[in-house]
């Protein structure tokens, strides 16, 4: 089948996720008001919970973002059939600024630093209160999403608009913007990372922790992506054009960048050890404690271990079952690694599940993916005039 | 005595075509030089995948359990206490097992790929050739050995003159 006819028949199909997004529309609403009552049962615990879901969230949008700058950065060619399902992620962005509004209510439960008296008696946070105070915080929050709006709302529409017009000079311009836009990416996602979750253990420090939420950024995101791609492919779209190849390349990323959040993980963990400094070790010795050891066991192995043996064959990456089975384990184990950072704050004493984790994360992921699809249902499936896609079409691996 | 029958090609596609068509007339050891991979050329030539990941598995797991029980027999057999820390502290002993894991997985990995390759080799008399020095820049060639199966080098010829062959020439080994 030449190009041009795979282009008619798959790609300019619009409106193909109608239901869906409604169906997903309804399940979110539910599961979201479900979580809305279970609030008034444990308002503390509930906050904990909505933060280590929106971590989740957050973190996959902005892993999306990085792909695509990364694509323009690297000039890929590979990838431009693989481009539009993150850059439609990344447009998730406005939604995440509207859903960070419950965790300005909660402040007050989720940052001890917001507490003045609390801080009037602590000399370590009365050093950081230049940083750390609510005015200032607000300050960065909104200077974040403004930047990842703006970085979002360019190349989206840029790469749009080039369906259109099919104008080469746009891949230029978004090539050079890509390279100052990965700098402020690069120093948003980790302020953002020190500012949402370790400010929760505010005498703790570790200057590698925007990394450490980079690595597991990028690791979903391209988890994600895959398992849209897979998605697609059994609503029997792009199946000549997303082929086993760009799954195989995929499947490489993903197990490189799984690697390097165990590296990440590793430092993180080795020097504290090593070091064995109060303020440092406070952090993972909550972590140890009681049956958290469990989880922080369950995270090498599962994390690390189970996707490092069994993802690594060239088969088992190109065989998409297979593929699927382990990518959605990473996902899992994503949210895992977030709620291990966050949970222990409020459950020091062992691992608790609460019925609104589970009901939180399917309302939350529910939105998002409707959201998601409703931005898909407009835009072509591929940027079918990019001038390297001819090149990610005929792309094979050796 | 041993000969090589070498053919050159003007084009990497030619090349290509021309170890399709001898692998689909069953010949299997015949060797292809190009100055560059191409694509697809394990296809034409019925490769198998290689078994060098297999064998870098090995090595690196050699590395792996060598770093470990070294570590951990030296700390235990010769104990000194180190910032308070256990004698086996198992966390200490990751970056060293690591380090030791790549390092096997490089020599298997290089040593490896020498013994699958035969190599080294010092002498192949293929380099007699004076069409075959271009192999490095713009040269395809294609070398069948007399030991082969089947070689025949009339009807060899004659193959590869349907598959617009450039030159053909016989290299005689005298060893």
């Amino acid at each position: 089948m030449s190009t041009k006819q795979l282009i008619e028949n798959d790609i300019d199909a619009f409106d193909k996720f109608g239901s869906i997004t409604r169906t997903l529309f309804v399940i979110g609403g539910i599961f979201s008001f479900i979580s809305f009552i279970l609030f008034f049962f444990d308002t503390h615990y509930f906050y904990f919970s909505y933060l280590t879901t929106y971590m989740f969230f957050l973190t996959l949008t902005l892993g999306a973002m990085f792909i695509v700058l990364l694509q323009y950065l690297t000039t890929a060619g590979w990838s431009v059939v693989i481009r539009r399902v993150p850059e439609v992620l990344m447009r998730n962005i406005p939604l995440m600024l509207v859903l960070f509004i419950p965790i300005i209510f909660g402040m007050h439960d989720l940052y001890h630093w917001t507490h003045l008296d609390a801080v009037a008696h602590d000399h370590l946070l009365q050093i950081k209160r230049p940083w750390l105070n609510q005015v200032f915080f607000f300050i960065r929050i909104i200077l974040y999403f403004f930047i990842w709006s703006w970085i979002s709302k360019t190349f989206f529409k840029k790469s749009v608009l080039q369906d259109e017009t099919g104008d080469h000079q746009l891949t230029l311009d978004l090539e050079r913007s890509a390279s100052y836009s990965m700098i402020l990416f690069a120093l948003t996602l980790t302020f953002a990372a020190v500012d949402l979750v370790m400010s929760i253990t505010p005498h703790w420090y570790s200057t590698i922790f925007g990394v450490y939420i980079f690595a597991g950024a990028v690791l979903i995101a391209f988890s994600v992506t895959s398992l849209m791609y897979m998605y697609l492919r059994r609503k029997n779209l792009l199946k000549d054009i997303v082929t086993v190849e760009h799954y195989h390349d995929l499947g490489k990323l993903i197990y490189g960048f799984n690697i390097f959040w165990s590296y990440i993980a590793f430092c993180q963990f080795f020097l504290i050890w090593y070091a064995s400094v109060p303020e440092e070790t406070d952090f993972y010795l909550k972590h140890f404690e009681g049956s958290w050891t469990f989880v922080t066991i369950l995270l090498c192995v599962g994390h690390f271990g189970i996707p490092f043996v069994f993802f690594i064959s060239r088969w088992l990456k190109r065989h998409l079952v297979y593929h699927a089975c382990m990518v959605l384990w990473i996902c899992f184990m994503h949210f895992v690694d977030l709620y291990w950072i966050i949970i222990p704050n409020v459950a020091p004493d062992g691992l608790d599940i609460h019925f609104m984790d589970i009901t939180l994360f399917i309302g939350f992921s529910c939105i998002y993916f409707a959201m998601f699809f409703k931005n898909l249902n407009k835009v072509c499936l591929i940027p079918k005039k990019d001038p390297r896609l001819s090149e990610s079409l005929n792309f094979v691996n050796f | 005595m041993n000969e090589i029958l070498l053919a050159e090609f003007s084009t990497p596609g030619k090349l290509l075509k021309a170890a399709e068509k001898l692998s689909n007339c069953g010949y299997t050891t015949y060797e292809t030089y190009s100055p560059f991979p191409i694509h697809g050329m394990d296809d034409a030539m019925r490769l198998k995948h290689s078994k060098l990941g297999w064998i870098v598995l090995c090595g690196g797991a050699t590395g792996l359990i060598a770093g470990f029980s070294l570590q951990t027999w030296v700390s235990l057999h010769y104990p000194l206490i180190i910032s308070g820390k256990p004698f086996f502290s198992y966390q200490a002993f990751i970056p060293v097992t690591f380090e030791l894991m790549v390092l096997f997985s490089a020599f298997s990995a290089v040593f490896g790929m020498f013994a699958l390759n035969k190599l080294p080799q010092h002498y192949n008399p293929i380099f007699k050739s004076d069409y075959f020095r271009k192999v490095t820049s713009h040269g395809f060639f294609i070398g069948i050995d007399s030991n082969e199966k089947g070689y025949d080098r009339d009807k060899l010829r004659d193959l590869f003159a349907t598959l617009d062959v450039k030159h053909i020439e016989v290299i005689e080994d005298d060893e």
